[in-house]
């Protein structure tokens, strides 16, 4: 008996969840639309004067996508369990944290990407200084895919049990109070015309200690979860 | 399992055993709470002078701090009793786990609460981003998840077992939030007041403050065994020994 | 030190509001988590002696009609 390749299993499980994702192009883009309307919103609720929007444009970015964020995260690996081709995936040869891994590398392509490409025109239209824009790309390129990981373990936890929407957000909201500080205080520091790097550097940092940690605490936490 | 453990300790993992010990021991550690409490607030309310600056309003601190220092050292030893039961399957120390959830949230939400009626006269105001009240908040929160998440099982010792991990995820996750919210406060020069500065406790004022330390370890031991008790019950509710108990109670 | 009066005491030198309404939720909130394991045990155990008097009431019945 020979088993594929890690490389080719782990191109097959990537290969198979992008074009999952592409069959059903209408739920890439509510996220996507989700941010745009949450932005809309806060002109209307705040008032159109420019220095106030300014002022909130940063956090408000960030705040929309960790939120439009958790709105995909839910389903990361619903649509898995319930046709059960996640249980054929746990009892394959392959390392199970690997191919959990590009499962969250398929879904952080899938939901975070198209948000970061649209995250400068939503600053834009909350008047975020040009300048600061690279600035906020970086810390969301850095934030996003922590908390794709981050936000993996839980769901993955959660993975056996009856609610999970608002009980998400309720886990995540602990992990995630690092990530939106760092990643707000670095497009604050550049918007001040302060050092923006340490921020960004911790960020890196903990998206390193990410990469390598959540994938192998996912795949504990789906034996856990999925273990009758 | 290994063979370093004494036999003592498998005997009393025995939920029969470790129900009767913990029903021989709890009373004595409520007596010992109440006993410890009440020496506790002799000494805070009426033996300890008005602070000179702050008048009597420094006097919630007698159970603002303690409640502060047992929703750490709870949840501490809810990610010991986590990993244990990760690791060795204990049952115990799975019920242990996910009964000291609520008893941390009551502690975390008494230090909440206590917290800022003691900042409306200190700082003029209910609630302020402060660095320790902030971190506060989020072990609140994550103390919910831990409760949360066991209770969306329909499974009780799977429920208990995810719970046991997001635990210990946690424990990871307190110091980081407590680092990256003393950098986010120093980056905007939030209102950090120190009140209680490092050397100014005088004796009198320092004494009822450990005294109370100690009630709320034994109110914790108390409690905990309370609950663990009756998780047991539940838990093993097919077994003769609950049935036994539960003729006995039963007859009038 | 001051002698005790209990005006004092009560008053808590004009922060009554603020301190024993702090005592007060610690005690009713500690309170409330000592006594809530003893109603679920209570609960519990009732629902069990009815499971088990159910299943006795069924032994029983089939009994007789055993040869």
């Amino acid at each position: 008996m020979s088993h594929a390749t890690l490389a080719s299993a782990c191109a097959a499980v990537l290969r198979r969840d992008l074009t999952l994702a592409w069959r059903r192009r209408g739920d890439i883009a509510m996220p996507v639309l989700y941010a745009l309307i949450v932005i809309t919103l806060f002109p209307f609720a705040l008032g159109p004067e420019d220095a106030l929007l300014q002022r909130i444009a940063g956090g408000a970015v960030l705040v929309t996508m960790l939120l439009a964020m958790l709105l995909a995260l839910d389903a990361m690996f619903r649509g898995d369990i319930e046709d059960g081709s996640l249980e054929q995936l746990m009892m394959s040869p392959q390392p199970l944290a690997l191919m959990l891994g590009m499962k969250i590398l398929a879904h952080w392509v899938t939901t975070a990407l198209p948000l970061i490409v649209i995250a400068p025109l939503l600053a834009g239209m909350l008047h975020l200084p040009t300048a600061v824009m690279p600035v906020l790309v970086y810390a969301l390129l850095l934030a996003t895919p922590l908390l794709s990981l981050l936000g993996a373990v839980l769901v993955a936890l959660t993975a056996g049990s009856r609610r999970s929407g608002m009980l998400l957000a309720l886990m995540l909201l602990p992990l995630c109070v690092p990530v939106v500080i760092f990643a707000a205080g670095a497009v604050a520091a550049a918007q001040q015309g302060l050092p923006w790097l340490a921020p960004i550097a911790w960020l890196g940092a903990a998206l390193v200690m990410a990469l390598v940690l959540a994938p192998l605490a996912c795949a504990a936490a789906l034996r856990i979860a999925l273990d009758a | 399992m290994a063979n370093w453990i004494p036999l003592w300790v498998h005997k009393l993992s025995s939920p029969p055993n470790f129900y009767r010990f913990a029903g021989v021991l709890r009373p004595w550690a409520l007596g010992l709470a109440l006993l410890f409490g009440a020496i506790a607030l002799y000494g805070g309310l009426v033996l300890a002078p008005a602070d000179y600056q702050q008048g009597d309003a420094y006097r919630i601190i007698f159970i603002h701090v303690p409640c502060a220092w047992m929703s750490l050292f709870i949840y501490g030893l809810m990610a010991v009793a986590s990993f244990i039961s990760l690791v060795w399957r204990i049952k115990l120390a799975e019920v242990v786990a996910m009964e000291s959830a609520p008893i941390g949230a009551a502690f975390t939400f008494i230090t909440l609460v206590t917290g800022s009626l003691w900042g409306k006269p200190m700082w003029g105001t209910w609630w302020t981003w402060d660095a320790r009240l902030t971190s506060e908040l989020v072990l609140l929160f994550l103390y919910l998840g831990v409760i949360g998440l066991y209770h969306s099982f329909e499974d009780r010792r799977q429920g208990a077992r995810a719970a046991a991990f997001l635990a210990i995820i946690g424990i990871i996750n307190v110091p980081i939030v407590h680092f990256s919210v003393n950098w986010w406060n120093t980056l905007h020069q939030g209102s950090t007041v120190r009140i209680l500065g490092p050397s100014k406790m005088s004796s009198d004022m320092l004494w009822p403050l450990l005294t109370m330390m100690v009630a709320t370890k034994f109110y914790y031991i108390a409690s905990l065994f309370g609950r663990v008790r009756t998780d047991l019950l539940s838990m093993e509710s097919g077994k003769d020994w609950v049935r036994q108990i539960a003729d006995q109670e039963g007859r009038p | 030190m001051s002698p005790f009066s209990w005006d004092h005491f009560l008053t808590m030198g004009g922060y009554a509001a603020y301190v024993w309404p702090a005592f007060a939720v610690f005690f009713i909130v500690l309170a409330a988590d000592y006594l809530s394991p003893g109603l679920r045990r209570r609960r519990n155990l009732r629902e069990l002696r009815a499971r088990m008097a159910r299943q006795s009431a069924r032994q029983q019945q089939r009994t007789p009609a055993s040869p």
